[in-house]
């Protein structure tokens, strides 16, 4: 059944329950096609299908091992038996949400055509996010410098600061890393996850001469945010300034260079365009026009809610879900420093950036919000309801997760923001796609 | 509709009274919907590229969707399969991903299948595979293995496991294998430095319009220094997209062996050669599907030869010396049905008109001959991929392209000039998923335009009816082969 056809069904659906008096308050699977649209009672594709198999991963050990073959390590003991565990915080079950009846004039009477949309989300939240990962990596890079030339604690601590706050423009974009960050290589030149540690250590006992040639040899694997920041905060946020080794401040230094010229090249992927290539903004704002990329409006407007749905997708299932499940604290991607749950606020913070064009006190003029709205004013506010719900949930972790993960008493917590991202994943699916799909 | 009828049926046996409410409701919402839609509708029914599988996705992320008919446990073995497609190895021993190397390409499958798609043609996603030329080999042994040195210690010679694959007109490179590997891990020194430039060379369509072709220049350093032996076989290939191999492996063999046309029987100058390789689990030669010049025949030996040799991570199907590995065979399952489930992205604006005159430009040139546009599959272990009508325009067999685009190394059954046709649906979205990548088996290709301009051999005429076709008609076609 296409989109269209299923909104017609709800409005069929609406016009019956209506004049029956008797509302159907039974959400099934089945009851997805009568317009109800209860969010993850399909078994797909909203149903958290990871998360399930998480749960079979305790029983026959079918998914997790090969991701983390040797899950020890903080809480390898709990992990153990918390592996049985798993099917219960696994919440495989349905999440559910308020039903929602599309009306007549829920259905768009044209496909999706404003281009401006497309345009302010570029100007207003792409180019400055970039931007703004741009300045703080070169911050970054000259804290470095500075910490490298003078190791003392106060600089130590304003270059943890700075890879922090280098953090929040960087997983603030990661609901539109589509273009150039993934074909260019940014995505994997910034932020490759997990670190090679041995070949970082053995870089480091080594002779090898730190040279810009050098650095080129380097895999993503040996750069990037996260090797950055296992050099400066330690495995388990435990590193104290006498740690620090001459030969680890000039390899942060090489490697610090290389994030600031990527954080760059990024920046201008989009903005002037790079190797000869046009700026890519043009592609994405001229969709239906000139794009290659995007042969409609419609095509473009559907990168952005896709890019929601996976963002939340990846912080519920994978980022939280996964690591939730098999209780392993090691596959928390910011847990040299302890920032993971910082990480979770900023993915969630890219949702909102991307949906309103701004906030959500202040959307852009122009944003998915409005045209939303536009449409139905109603729907629009229940995305908002959904989205701070999410944002609640997500707060109420108690942190840092590195050490409440295997905290029993923070299950709940971590299992409640992952079902909250969940729903609303379903929210952006089944209700907002189909508005702008072709 | 039949899913639709289905649904009808459930309510029907689900509910009583509500389940009639809800029977009139959805009949009701049918009702409207096809009085105000109907029409358009029945104009522009989704083309089911993959049958059942086909998605409605147009973005960046076309590729990457799980098909929409799977039931929850294959689905749940997706997911699972997307965690192991994803996770970058590191050098062992790690708490996460350990097992790396020592010799590699890239340190995950996504890092070359971007997004469930091709990849770049640059070093560590462009993949070089070697042999020796079957006919007057060298004699002297070992003519490029490098002595082992302090800084790497243990080069295992020929520890590559493509090398048990019976592998007759590839003999592998001594200290090399049939593919070079550019990177390793930290001592261990890459079987060679990989650089590549462009050459162009200037063509005029008919109407005297000019083109420029690129065709790439390997310059390919040992770590002697010394270049790689001249001798020596080389043939690049970017990676290719992954998404609805299921499907393709699902097409029954008599299906394509049906098309075959050695001979060229039917005089259309279209031959179609099926590949026989080495099925490593059987052990036994069976019909090759997948690869560029389809020398692989399952998805499990793919998956399982693309964690050996271009992560060197060992596994069941290619273990250590020892017969341990280090991803298991939970993992190398899980990771090839996340490749056969994912779905196929329907093609768009299919009512266009100049889509739908690229469309018969498209069949009159007999581009159809090679891409053919419809096949059927057979039985699958995966219930959702299983009798569909699928339009993958592909036949999955080997044809000479011709001089121009030969790599002059035989792989199995195929020759130096032949190559596997390569699918083109989800065509039009490569540029999305992937900006700036490229077509054909290197990625010379900067446009769908190069693409075709390179066809040669059996496709020499397909070519130049593309070549001598008016602008607009060009134009039509390649609006086409983006549609899909």
């Amino acid at each position: 059944m296409n989109g269209r056809m299923k909104l017609w069904v709800g409005v069929g659906a609406f016009v019956i329950t209506q004049a029956s008096t008797q509302a159907i308050a039974d959400p099934t699977p089945e009851s997805a096609s009568t317009g109800d649209r209860p969010i993850a009672t399909q078994p797909h594709p909203v149903a958290p299908a990871p998360l399930s198999v998480a749960q079979a991963g305790g029983e026959g050990g079918e998914g997790g091992e090969g991701i983390a073959p040797q899950s020890v390590g903080f809480c390898a003991a709990i992990a153990v038996e918390g592996g049985g565990e798993g099917g219960e915080s696994g919440a495989a079950q349905p999440v559910s949400s308020p039903v929602r009846v599309y009306d007549a004039a829920t259905v768009p009477a044209l496909p999706f055509g404003d281009r401006q949309v497309l345009t302010s989300f570029v100007d207003t939240v792409l180019l400055p996010t970039y931007g703004e990962l741009n300045r703080a990596a070169q911050r970054l890079h000259r804290a470095i410098a500075q910490f490298a030339a003078r190791p003392t604690q106060a600089n130590l601590q304003a270059t943890r600061q700075a890879w922090l706050a280098a953090r929040l423009p960087w997983e603030s974009s990661e609901a539109f890393a589509f273009g150039p960050a993934a074909s260019l290589g940014y995505d994997a030149g910034l932020d490759d996850w997990p670190v090679n540690e041995v070949d970082v250590l053995a870089i480091l006992q080594s002779q090898d001469a730190l040279t810009p040639e050098y650095l080129e040899t380097l895999q993503t694997s040996q750069k990037g945010f996260h090797t950055i920041e296992f050099l400066l905060f330690g495995r388990n946020n435990d590193k104290r300034l006498t740690d620090f080794t001459p030969r680890e401040l000039e390899y942060l230094q090489l490697i610090g260079a290389d994030f600031a010229a990527t954080a760059e090249n990024l920046l201008a992927s989009w903005a002037e365009g790079v190797e000869g290539y046009p700026a890519y903004r043009k592609e994405f704002v001229e969709a239906g026009d000139r794009s290659t990329a995007y042969p409609t409006p419609q095509a473009a407007a559907t990168e952005l809610v896709q890019g929601i749905i996976d963002i939340l997708d990846e912080l519920g299932a994978v980022k939280i879900g996964e690591a939730l499940d098999a209780q392993n604290p090691f596959l928390l991607e910011s847990r040299f420093s302890h920032s993971s749950l910082q990480d979770f606020y900023q993915n969630l913070r890219s949702v909102e950036l991307t949906y309103f064009a701004g906030s959500a006190s202040r959307p852009g003029r122009h944003s998915l919000s409005r045209y939303v709205a536009s449409i139905d004013p109603s729907l629009d506010t229940q995305v908002r309801q959904y989205l701070l719900a999410a944002e609640s949930a997500v707060k109420a972790i108690p942190g840092p997760i590195e050490t409440t993960l295997c905290d029993p008493a923070a299950k709940p917590q971590i299992a409640a923001a992952r079902d909250s991202l969940l729903t609303l994943r379903g929210v952006f699916e089944q209700w907002i796609m189909p508005l702008v799909q072709e | 509709m039949a899913r639709l009828m289905a649904c009808i049926a459930g309510l029907r046996r689900a509910r009583g009274r509500f389940g009639a409410i809800a029977l009139l409701s959805v009949i009701a919402g049918v009702l409207a919907s096809l009085l105000l839609h109907g029409a358009g509708w029945a104009q522009s029914p989704l083309l089911l590229a993959g049958g059942d599988t086909t998605v409605q996705n147009r973005t960046s992320q076309g590729y990457s969707q799980p098909a929409p008919n799977l039931s929850p446990e294959w689905l749940a073995l997706h997911q699972v399969g997307d965690r192991h497609f994803e996770a970058a190895f590191v050098t062992p021993p790690a708490p996460v991903n350990g097992g790396l190397g020592p010799l590699f390409n890239n340190t995950s499958c996504t890092g070359c299948h971007i997004r469930d798609g091709r990849g770049m043609p640059i070093p560590g996603q462009l993949l070089l595979r070697v042999s020796l030329p079957r006919q007057g080999l060298p004699n002297s042994p070992d003519p490029v293995l490098p002595a082992p040195t302090e800084a790497a210690p243990v080069l295992r010679a020929n520890a590559h496991l493509e090398a048990s694959v019976s592998l007759g007109n590839a003999p592998p490179v001594p200290g090399i294998g049939t593919q070079i590997q550019d990177q390793a891990v930290y001592g261990y020194v890459p079987e060679a430095r990989v650089k590549l430039r462009w050459q162009e060379q200037p063509g005029t369509y008919a109407d005297g319009t000019p083109y420029s072709l690129r065709s790439p220049q390997f310059e390919i350093t040992l770590p002697s220094g010394d270049p790689l032996p001249s001798h020596i076989l080389v043939s690049p290939r970017i990676p290719s997209p992954v998404f609805g191999l299921g499907l393709l492996e699902a097409v029954p063999e008599a299906e394509i062996l049906a098309l075959a046309d050695p001979d060229d029987r039917d005089g259309d100058g279209i031959s179609g050669r099926p590949n026989a390789v080495w099925d490593v689990e059987q052990h036994a030669e069976v019909l090759g599907r997948f690869g560029w010049k389809a020398n692989n025949p399952t998805l499990l030996q793919q998956g399982a030869s693309a964690y050996i040799n271009d992560m060197g991570v060992t596994n069941p199907l290619f273990p250590e010396p020892d017969g341990s590995y280090e991803i298991d065979a939970h993992t190398l399952k899980a990771n090839t049905v996340y490749v056969q489930t994912l779905a196929v992205p329907a093609p768009t604006q299919r009512q266009d008109p100049q889509v739908l005159r690229g469309e018969r430009l498209f069949n009159a040139a007999n581009c159809a001959g090679c891409h053919v546009p419809t096949l059927r599959t057979g039985t699958h272990q995966v219930p959702a991929l299983a009798n569909q009508t699928i339009h993958p325009y592909t036949d999955l067999l080997l044809h000479d392209l011709g001089e121009g685009l030969a790599d002059h190394r035989p792989d199995f059954r195929a020759t130096g000039q032949e190559w596997r046709t390569p699918p083109l649906w989800g065509l039009g979205l490569v540029q999305t998923v992937l900006p700036y990548s490229g077509y054909l088996h290197d990625g010379r290709a900067r446009t769908l335009a190069e693409a075709i301009l390179w066809h040669g051999g059996e496709a020499a005429s397909a070519r130049e009816a593309f070549r001598t076709m008016p602008e607009g008609d060009r134009a039509a076609l390649l609006k086409f082969l983006n549609s899909r």
